[in-house]
This record gives C-alpha cells, sequence and structure tokens, in this order.
C-alpha cells in the first residue's frame, strides 16, 4: 500500500518535470566490486554500467572499460542497447580495463540534468565480460526523483563481486 | 636430442619461477570435424574447419592454409610451418590440404578405408622471445631476428609447439593412427576418442615425446558454444605422474580437451623454456 501511495507524490512530480526538466536534482553513486580471479591467463574485464527505460531503452552510460573496439560487442547487453548507437554519448565515460578492486562512479546532479529524465523507475545495469572466461550481466531497478535516499545492493556471483546503487535527493 | 629419463627430471624440476604467463599467444585453437563416425560400404568424406579462437568452435582466425586461401600476413607465418596431416587406419601418415578463409580454415578428407584416422595440424618449436619493458608492460617477438629493447627485463627465450587434432572413425575403430608420433604432446590410453558416450568413465593417457608424460599436468575440457552462455564451465582434470587421467561428462556434444606444459631447455642450448601444448576435439554421444 505504501509503495502505491509513494508513487502520487511522483506523478505530480512528472508534470512539473515536463515543464522544467532539469529540476531532477540527483545524484547516483555505484559501487562496484572486481573480485579476484586466479586463473592463468587472467585478463581484466570489459565493464559497462548504464542506465535503461522500463521498456529497456539505453539512456545513458555511467562507464565504459575497455580494451580494444573488436570486442565491444562482447559486452552483448550495453552493445545492443547503447553501444552499437551511441559511440560519442559515452566516449567521455570510457577508459581502460581494471583490475580486482572496489570502484565508486558518481554521476552529479548536474551531469544527471542533462539527461532531461522524469522521475520514475528505470533499471541500472552492471555488466561484466572477461576474455577466456565468463561474463556477468546485474539489473536493478531503480527509482529517480524520491524525497528521500534509495539504496540498492546486489551481489555478482562470477565476474562481479557486491554492486551498491545509491540514488541521493 | 635429451633422452627420456632426462627429460622427465627437467620437466619434474622445472620451477616456474622462470615463466611468464603465455597470455599473448594462449589462444585456443580447434579442429571441428563434420562427422566424427561414419559408417557404409562407399567412400565417405568429413570436412573440418580449423580456427584460433576462444570461443570454441566458433572461428575468429584461420588455422592452416595450402597457399590458396587468405592469409593475413600476421598467419603466414605460423601457417608456413605448421604440418597439416592426417593419419589413416593403416597408421601412414599423409598430408592434408586446407584452405584458409577469412574466420576459420576449411578442409575435406576422404575415407577410404575402415577404421580410425587422426587429423592432425603440428606446429613444430617456434623460437619467441618473451620480457617486460621498462615501462613494465609484457612484451614479445617472434624468430630470432628481434630485439629485446633496452631496459628490458625477464627476458625469456622460448620455443611453443602445439598439436592441433581430432579423430573420425568410419566403421570399425581402430588404433593405429592413435598410436603416439612422438612429437610433443599427445592423446592416448584405454578409451577410444571415438567411442565416448555420456556418463561413462573416460580413460586417457598424456603422452609426451612418445612417453607417459612423467609429471602431474592439469588437463581442461570445455564443451562447445562457450559463445552462448556466460559461464565457460571449464572443467580441469589433473593427470597422475604418468600422464593418466578419467573424466565423465554428463552432456552430450562436441569438447575441446587441452593441455600444455613447458620443459626447460638444455643448458648451453639458448632456450629457457619448451612449451608443448595439445588441442584434441571430442564429440560425446548420448545413451
Amino acid at each position: 500500500m505504501k509503495t502505491h501511495l509513494s508513487v502520487l507524490p511522483i506523478l505530480a512530480c512528472t508534470c512539473l518535470l515536463l515543464a522544467s526538466p532539469n529540476s531532477l536534482a540527483q545524484q547516483i553513486s555505484v559501487e562496484i566490486t572486481i573480485p579476484k580471479i586466479t586463473t592463468q591467463p587472467y585478463h581484466k574485464p570489459y565493464v559497462a554500467v548504464w542506465i535503461e527505460t522500463q521498456k529497456r531503452q539505453g539512456v545513458h552510460t555511467l562507464a565504459f572499460w575497455h580494451e580494444q573496439k573488436d570486442w565491444f560487442k562482447d559486452v552483448r547487453q550495453w552493445w545492443r542497447k547503447i553501444g552499437r548507437q551511441q559511440s560519442p554519448a559515452y566516449d567521455q565515460v570510457t577508459g581502460a580495463t581494471r583490475k580486482p578492486g572496489t570502484y565508486t562512479l558518481k554521476i552529479s546532479s548536474k551531469e544527471l540534468a542533462t539527461l532531461k529524465l522524469n522521475p520514475g523507475e528505470y533499471f541500472l545495469n552492471v555488466e561484466a565480460v572477461r576474455e577466456e572466461g565468463g561474463r556477468e550481466f546485474i539489473r536493478q531497478k531503480i527509482t529517480l526523483g524520491a524525497t528521500e535516499i534509495k539504496r540498492y545492493e546486489k551481489l555478482g556471483k562470477h565476474e562481479l563481486g557486491k554492486v551498491i546503487i545509491s540514488v541521493m535527493p | 636430442m635429451l633422452s627420456a629419463s632426462t627429460l622427465i627430471k627437467k620437466i619434474a624440476t622445472f620451477t616456474l619461477a622462470l615463466s611468464l604467463p603465455l597470455t599473448a599467444i594462449a589462444h585456443e585453437r580447434f579442429i571441428l570435424p563434420s562427422h566424427t563416425v561414419l559408417s557404409g560400404e562407399e567412400v565417405q568424406s568429413v570436412s573440418f574447419i580449423a580456427s584460433i579462437s576462444n570461443a570454441i568452435f566458433h572461428g575468429d582466425k584461420p588455422l592452416g592454409d595450402n597457399g590458396k586461401g587468405i592469409v593475413a600476413p600476421k598467419l603466414a607465418p605460423l601457417f608456413k610451418r605448421l604440418k597439416p596431416i592426417v593419419i589413416g587406419p593403416d597408421g601412414v601418415s599423409r598430408e592434408m590440404s586446407w584452405q584458409a578463409f577469412s574466420r576459420f580454415s576449411v578442409a575435406d578428407t576422404q575415407l577410404e578405408q575402415s577404421g580410425t584416422y587422426r587429423i592432425a595440424l603440428v606446429q613444430p618449436d617456434v623460437p619467441m622471445t618473451t620480457f617486460i619493458k621498462a615501462d613494465g608492460k609484457k612484451g614479445r617477438f617472434f624468430g630470432n631476428k628481434g630485439k629485446v629493447p633496452s631496459g628490458a627485463t625477464n627476458i625469456v627465450k622460448r620455443t611453443t609447439a602445439s598439436r592441433v587434432e581430432t579423430y573420425v572413425s568410419f566403421n570399425e575403430p581402430n588404433n593405429a593412427a592413435l598410436k603416439a608420433t612422438g612429437e610433443g604432446l599427445e592423446l592416448g590410453g584405454e578409451t577410444h576418442p571415438n567411442d565416448l558416450f555420456v556418463d561413462e568413465t573416460i580413460h586417457f593417457q598424456l603422452t609426451f615425446q612418445g612417453k607417459p608424460l612423467q609429471q602431474s599436468t592439469k588437463v581442461k575440457v570445455v564443451k562447445g558454444a562457450t559463445r552462448h552462455r556466460n559461464q565457460r564451465d571449464e572443467k580441469i582434470i589433473e593427470t597422475d605422474a604418468q600422464g593418466n587421467f578419467s573424466l565423465t561428462l554428463s552432456q552430450a556434444g562436441f569438447y575441446l580437451l587441452s593441455a600444455n606444459i613447458d620443459v626447460k631447455g638444455e643448458a648451453g642450448s639458448g632456450i629457457d623454456i619448451h612449451h608443448h601444448s595439445l588441442y584434441a576435439t571430442l564429440e560425446v554421444f548420448v545413451q
């Protein structure tokens, strides 16, 4: 019941936002752990973090760590939803692959505002693929536009460790 | 030429201290046959593809060429060295003709006699030097003509050799083609490679230079179509000190079995490590 009620202010908010879309003042932080995998040879994984609409339309890439373009298509979900259409749009968030460890990505309210998103539910996706290794795809439904901090936690099994998503007003 | 016993000692005493992972050349290789079990009275033919690819049984780069195919300049020196052979049920080794296309090489074989055929692409020792550059990055070059950059460390002189093969039986299988040729790592043992069924224990043995491999070694078995699943589901089996190992597979399909060893070079030979690998494609049938 409570969840239903909480939708109401968001809907109201949506109307306001249509008039002034830049007012979705939210920050997102994503903490990703790349687990240590003992194998020979070990290649650092390609990792993509991105937002999709509820209808699975690609919205924005938060990070894309990669090496060679030939293998972009192996980051399969990201490639089909964003990669293959929007190369200029993710250029600024790309970087080299990273070694095992915990990394925090932040998307500022200013940056988020440029996406002109309506409040509501989205998917935040994390995909990791390792050459001669496995692939893992984690999806988390997130709510943008809530007045309180939302925190989501997922645990990968193979190529990803803990993924913690925080959405802050 | 090393005697078997010195060789065995060399393998056994070899430590990993020298070894830099061979990631740069560690891509998988395979031959995929159209059929592994055939019957009939008339001559049958089998077609094959061969590739260097990490996606098991999905081609990425060709492996082998007869001079008529499409060969990237990078692969031409390797293809010149490759020995494409088919050993027939009579135990006689004949040359085979492979043609390279962009993503894999293709070959055909006529099966005129009943029995087992062994189809192989054998790469004899290729010299290679690996090192760590002054900036910490890995470097390597093939052949003897390259130059190690100044400031490089961990310079290791190597050779790499590989054997990529598969087996096909026409009517009743026999063992003549399976007898070790004495060149590199080979697959032998009690179970015939064309008699593999789900849930039956398979007994194999690795040989090296024609003798049982006197060293516990890891054997990797991967089912094909890794491209269509998230986990490679590699099965790692350790051999005993005679190269023997057993496995049971619960699903039918094509599997790639691989193993590799590093053998320390003889003092004064100018080679630190001889690397040998084996890739064998096996077909497992349902009960």
